[in-house]
């Protein structure tokens, strides 16, 4: 995979082409050929992964690797720049490379179409000089920031959520702390939402995925300072910048002293992804159809929608709102006597919700599965889905 | 957000103060029970984190005029 010395020779086309880098003396031709024998493994083609590979390419990166399994959908494209309208429906890496090769020919791309899991992670990331973590999920954060630490290499870190962005350079091989260091557990599923429940602003991944393809640059070509050690917040919506500083622990079960987890562990569990949605199966769903078929029989079904109000104004069951960060203070507006069918958009937030309420004495309750956007796609086809 | 604070100001009162204002808040920094902090999020004071020092240990003059915020980061995972 290491090109030879004379394959990192630069050839006219690229002398011209990286003309603004090679002026630069802190990138120069050393920088610039160092930056064509790097590979970096971009994870997630998404709204972080699209500005680092985008830029990464631009810059002459030698080889990238895009991880992705999904296909393009109509709801990437509002930050996703990697991929335009005609290539919904296709595969992310597949559009990312033709994004990448319009960009630099040069660039050698490896397609991923995959899930990382504990399996296969070790393998795919070894050949990669420089990881950057533009997942969605937090078992993928937990999986390849142990499997990061285990291999010795530096992982870029990045993360949005509405309108506030992290990014961090996590490299315990030069003293720096690791994710687990910073956050030793995930938070519960369903008490933190995603960006597919609680939405992003689009430019803020452009800004935090930049800033990755930044670090990663900076570690490829040894210059400047980078964000080892070190916290970044980004506040979209206050436009302001602050850095915190980040001790590594000691005890730390990945990078510690007498580290704990040496292999890959089941990450979903670890995660407990998999433990809610078992609990999902455990009797107390309904599926759209049944409570359609139901309410359509008259059926006395009190219907609890617990979402925000902005997600109501696209479209609602006619339920009772109430956003679950309310739910505990407004339990007095529900009946424990009869059956209430609870549901959000996909049928985690409403999960956890009847968790709350189970532990509040209330028995008759149902999780909508796939929550209203199964409605969407099974029962209302004119329905809103977002 | 500000909140005012009787006596003195350390982690434990602010986020008393914090969950007052705020009941929905009890039991998602520190937990219901032990009123530990969540490990899947930190404080930090100043730039620096603190999230293993004592929560009654008093905050700096920065963060008791509210001149500086306490800072409770979340983890957080979106792509
Ligand atoms: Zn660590």
């Amino acid at each position: 995979m290491k090109p030879s010395p004379a394959e990192r020779e630069l050839s006219r086309e690229e002398v011209a082409r990286y003309s603004r880098h090679l002026l630069l003396p802190e990138v120069g031709p050393g920088g610039q050929k160092a930056l064509k024998a790097a590979s970096v493994l971009i994870v997630g083609g998404g709204g972080l992964g699209s500005p680092a590979a985008m830029y990464l390419a631009a810059a002459g990166v030698g080889t990238l690797g895009i991880a992705d399994p999904d296909v393009v959908e109509l709801t990437n494209l509002q930050r996703q720049l990697l991929h335009k309208t005609a290539d919904i429906g296709r595969p992310k890496t597949d559009s990312a490379r033709e994004t990448i090769g319009g960009i630099n020919p040069h660039v050698n791309v490896q397609r991923m179409k995959l899930r990382l899991d504990s399996g296969n992670a070790l393998e795919i990331l070894s050949p990669y000089d420089v990881i950057i973590d533009g997942s969605d999920n937090f078992p993928t954060r937990y999986l390849l920031n142990d499997a990061c630490v285990i291999l010795g290499k530096p992982n870029v870190y990045g993360s949005v959520f509405r309108f506030e962005g992290q990014v961090s350079v996590f490299n315990p091989t030069v003293g720096g702390p690791c994710y687990r260091c910073l956050y030793p557990a995930p938070p519960p599923p369903g008490l933190v939402q995603s960006c597919a429940e609680g939405g992003v602003l689009g430019v803020l991944p452009g800004i935090i995925g930049s800033l990755q393809a930044l670090e990663a640059i900076k570690l490829i070509i040894g210059q400047g300072d980078t964000l080892t050690g070190k916290l970044l917040l980004f506040d979209a919506l206050g436009t302001k910048f602050r850095e915190l500083t980040l001790n590594r622990n000691p005890d730390c079960p990945v990078c510690g002293h007498n580290p704990t987890i040496r292999t890959l562990i089941d990450y979903e569990d670890f995660c407990g992804v998999r433990a809610l949605g078992d609990q999902e199966g455990g009797g107390e769903e309904i599926t759209v159809e049944e409570l359609k078929e139901r309410l359509d029989r008259g059926e006395d079904i009190f219907i609890l929608d617990v979402r925000e109000p902005q997600e109501y104004g696209i479209c609602n069951l006619g339920g009772h709102l109430i956003p679950p960060g309310e739910l505990p203070a407004r339990i007095a507006e529900l009946d424990r006597s009869r059956e209430i069918v609870v549901y959000c958009k996909t049928g985690i937030r409403s999960a956890r919700a009847i968790e709350t309420l189970r532990q509040k004495g209330f028995t008759k309750l149902r999780n909508l599965k796939g929550g209203i956007n199964a409605w969407a796609d099974r029962i209302d086809p004119t329905m809103a889905r977002y | 957000m500000s909140v005012s604070v009787d006596g003195p100001v350390t982690r434990s009162s602010v986020l008393d103060a914090l969950e007052a204002a705020y009941p929905m808040l009890r039991g998602t920094i520190r937990d219901h029970d032990t009123k530990e902090r969540r490990p899947f999020l930190r404080f930090f004071v100043c730039g620096e984190d603190v999230s293993l020092a004592s929560p009654e240990d008093p905050l700096p003059e920065e963060i008791a005029s509210g001149r500086e915020p306490f800072m409770v980061i979340g983890a957080i995972a979106g792509g």
